[in-house]
């Protein structure tokens, strides 16, 4: 079937069965590689992306339904400036493999702009077997206090 | 120094290209058909309805196979390629493979195999099977598996105990664990006619590229292995994949490029996980606490090939001084998938059982464990007159103690409301290793260089280490160091594994740095060159001789050379005639148990470490914690369930639990730096691995402290907590 999506602000039309998966379709139609396939399963977090500004995870949505803007880890950046999120995950060492990062910072962007309460209990919807838990903690409270700042 | 990792911008906006994230035109998708039965034979396919499905290019059996051939080399031994022949030795086993112009039409298709077995009866627990356990053999240095030694006048390891003041111990076991990195086992291969490019995860470019070559008899020279980025490996990417061998073989059957991804059940049984073990420690010492006898039995799970053992008795002839020690170790063949090195192989299970037995030998005496443990401090492993050649730990347990606040604990713990809060601790011990490697280093006309070696950095901080270390050996600022890794097409060496990187690596570019810097003079005081009959000497980036100086930069754009390279190669030598090497450290833990709902929570950890000198004090630090995290796991959540028909009930990652970000504490990480160059000129001894050693163990006995409860094994789960 015909769909058309807005990816990273470009509108992509193309051609997939309906049971193509919104992360199948960034990543094997669009080269859009920044979300990653932990599990397919919606067990990881590792496909999180934005859908009309909302976090969700990829491979648990059909390409076809959706309707409003995605972006994705690779989205973020304005030019070469980091958004301060992704700057903060560099400061903070928030990484290692780097396989689960661009989940986790989709997720982090959310609990910044929502203000949540309890970032570990926000954040544990994304596994990261490095197991770079505080210092992901330790990049959200960085973003936070940038983004207080502006 | 503590920089950033140098490709955290690459991970941070989703630039960095792991193997399954290259897309090449014609690319078609493969994906793997595992077995259903545990034991037996296929006697039959049914492809039909899958080869006639939308968009399938081929269905590739044992009746129909792609050719492989085994592959073996002396660090792995014998790596199983699929599809060769009938027989089925696990559940989960790869049995067919299916090719498609999408992974859509090749998983719909593969749904449509069908499968006829011969069953038959599937052996698939430990506990059940420990008289098929045969002695394992010698560790990969030589090291017997079974090894005892007694004191003067001394008979046998009973009439060592039955002299002990006091006897403690018990029967540990722990799980079948799966390594669980974030990214499956996936490659990408592309065969342009004569040579063939695979993009795909692994652990050294060069122990890929050699599997490779072998198992499709090529000559490596034509086999190109890309793996800057690895999505996590822990030991799980050693061997090269079910995925890149077929992925590999059918781009050359098809002439178009394959990419193949194990989806996250398969990764639990087609690709290799951490024994389970069952472990009999005995500890006896005299009433002051010093120890008289130990004694540590084990038994690992393995596959039917028995391909790898998981030596869990092996440090506690390493951990403690005695006079009587006997340890043994063996192995119990399974209808389970292949076993393999998981992060800490044998220190991380074996210290559970070893370091949970010297707290029951510090209550049985009445002892604070601290003191037990430094009472017993082992100056080299027993019966070795090899020392070691640099230890610490006393200063790990002193600085750590008065961190974490030890002089507030009380035998019987404390009460904080309605939780139980409890102190524990445990030694942890990592061998320090290093391996040989290769490095090559290119000096450029624009006062830049670059440091190249084909192994990997799977997320440990490899490539940031070798611009520093590059930068100190060429005196030169990191900046203008440009560190390259993850391609076979770059010298040999720097296996992710053994913790060894930093050490091995870093080793070899310091010979490689002096090599390039020898030709660098040579070239500048030669016939015709601007320091034509001078003495040069080098410092700080610039060659200096007759009064004058020129960055190397200079002197090779006035020679009219864009460059000049050289290689060098270091590896373990006579050091190890000298000393014992091993990293050690000091765990804390505190744990709040709920009084009614028997919930353990980790409220605080400590890790203080002396793993000689530390390169990278950021990246260190990440990957202590993260070790720390793999023993938080250990203890409390992870471990396979096996079912009697050798089926994981917990085979995906909403069954197999793994910490989640709300489960971790701030964790604190300390280091006492004592630069060890006896065992290496950098000074480093790899921290990779220690971070987990003890910290199960630790977990453990803060249980037991808040609860008076003596769990023996892990996971230690709420049921295990429950009283009466």
């Amino acid at each position: 079937m015909d769909i058309s999506l807005e990816v990273n602000g470009r509108t992509e039309n193309l051609d997939v069965g309906p049971g193509v998966t919104l992360l199948d379709a960034l990543r094997e139609r669009l080269d859009v590689t920044g979300p990653k396939k932990g599990c397919d399963r919606g067990q990881c977090g590792a496909c999180t992306v934005h859908v009309g500004g909302r976090p969700v995870l990829a491979c648990l949505t059909l390409a076809a339904t959706v309707h409003e803007p995605v972006t994705t880890v690779d989205g973020l950046a304005t030019g070469d400036d980091l958004h301060p999120v992704q700057q903060a995950f560099v400061d903070q060492d928030a990484l290692q493999c780097g396989f689960c990062t661009s989940g986790q910072i989709m997720s982090a962007v959310a609990a910044v702009e929502q203000d949540v309460d309890d970032v570990r209990e926000f954040m544990s919807g994304n596994l990261c077997r490095c197991s770079a838990y505080p210092n992901i903690v330790a990049a959200i409270e960085q973003a936070r206090r940038t983004d207080a700042s502006v | 120094m503590t920089p950033t990792r140098l490709e955290a911008p690459l991970k941070v906006t989703g630039r960095a290209k792991y193997g399954s994230d290259h897309n090449l035109p014609g690319m078609l998708h493969g994906y793997v058909v595992t077995s259903t039965i545990a034991h037996g034979e296929v006697t039959a396919m049914d492809v039909t309805a899958a080869k006639a499905a939308p968009g399938v290019v081929a269905v590739y059996s044992p009746f129909d196979p792609l050719v492989l051939r085994s592959p073996s080399n002396p660090m792995m031994g014998n790596t199983w390629v699929p599809l060769q022949d009938r027989d089925v030795t696990h559940r989960g086993q790869p049995v067919a493979f299916v090719v498609a112009e999408t992974f859509e039409q090749a998983r719909d298709a593969a749904a449509l195999v069908e499968v006829s077995y011969a069953e038959r009866p599937a052996r698939t627990t430990l506990a059940d099977h420990l008289d098929l356990g045969v002695d394992a053999p010698p560790g990969f240095d030589g090291t017997p598996s079974t090894h005892v030694v007694l004191d003067e006048g001394v008979e046998s390891i009973d009439e060592a105990f039955a002299a002990s003041a006091v006897v403690a111990g018990g029967t540990y076991t722990t799980p079948a664990q799966n390594h669980a990195a974030m990214e499956p086992h996936s490659a990408v291969a592309h065969w342009d006619g004569e040579s063939l490019t695979v993009y795909s995860g692994n652990q050294a470019a060069a122990m890929q590229q050699g599997e490779l070559a072998s198992a499709l008899e090529l000559a490596p020279s034509a086999v190109h292995t890309v793996n800057p980025y690895v999505g996590g490996a822990f030991g799980g990417k050693g061997r090269t994949s079910v995925p890149a061998f077929l992925a590999a073989a059918a781009s050359r059957a098809l002439g178009r490029p394959v990419k193949a991804a194990l989806t996250r059940e398969q990764v639990f049984t087609a690709t290799a996980n951490r024994p389970e073990t069952l472990q009999e420690v005995t500890l006896g010492a005299d009433r002051d606490g010093t120890l008289v006898a130990v004694r540590h039995d084990s038994w690992c799970s393995a596959a039917t090939d028995l391909s790898f053992v998981e030596p869990t008795s092996a440090g506690s002839g390493h951990a403690y001084r005695t006079p009587n020690l006997a340890i043994s170790q063996k192995v119990v063949p399974l209808n389970i998938p292949r076993t393999t090195f998981m992060r800490a192989p044998g220190e991380a299970p074996g210290s559970f059982a070893l370091e949970s037995a010297m707290d029951e030998l510090a209550v049985a005496l009445n002892m604070d464990p601290i003191e037990l443990r430094l009472r017993n401090s082992s100056l080299g492993p027993v019966g070795s007159d090899l020392q070691w050649s640099s230890k610490y730990l006393d200063d790990c347990y002193r600085i750590g103690a008065d961190r974490f606040g030890w002089s507030a604990r009380t035998p019987g713990g404390r009460e904080d409301g309605d939780w139980l809060v409890g102190m524990g601790t445990a030694t942890a011990m990592f061998p320090a290793l290093q391996f040989p490697a290769t490095t090559e280093i290119t000096l450029r006309a624009d006062d830049t260089a670059l440091v190249s070696v084909g192994g990997a950095d799977p997320g440990t901080g490899l490539l940031t280490v070798m611009a520093l270390l590059g930068a100190e050996s060429l005196d030169i600022p990191p900046e203008r160091i440009t560190p390259r890794l993850g391609l076979s097409a770059y010298p040999p060496g720097g296996l992710s594994g053994g913790s060894t990187a930093t050490v091995s690596v870093g080793s070899a570019i310091v010979v490689t740095a002096s090599a390039v810097l020898e030709e660098l003079q040579a070239i500048a005081s030669a016939p015709g060159a601007p320091f034509e009959g001078h003495d040069v000497t080098y410092a700080d980036g610039r060659v200096l001789g007759g009064g004058r100086s020129m960055t190397f930069g200079e002197l090779l754009t006035a020679l009219g050379r864009d460059s000049i390279s050289a290689t060098g190669s270091a590896g373990p030598g006579e050091e190890l005639t000298k000393h014992s090497f091993s990293s050690f450290g000091a765990q804390f833990c505190e744990v709040r148990v709920h009084r009614w709902t028997r919930e353990v929570r980790v409220s605080r950890l400590l890790g203080v470490y002396d793993a000689g000198r530390i390169v990278n004090d950021k990246a260190a630090r990440s990957q202590l914690m993260g070790g720390m995290i793999w023993g938080v796991s250990a203890a409390l959540h992870e471990g396979l369930e096996t079912e009697g028909d050798g089926r994981f009930a917990n085979g995906d990652l909403a069954g197999y639990l793994v910490p989640v970000n709300a489960d971790i504490p701030d964790i604190d990480v300390h280091f006492v730096q004592h630069p060890d160059t006896l065992h290496n000129p950098i000074g480093a001894r790899g921290v990779g691995e220690i971070g987990i050693v003890g910290v199960a163990a630790a977990i453990a006995n803060a249980v037991y402290n808040a609860t008076g409860i003596r769990v023996r094994h892990t996971p230690i789960t709420i049921e295990d907590l429950l009283e009466g």
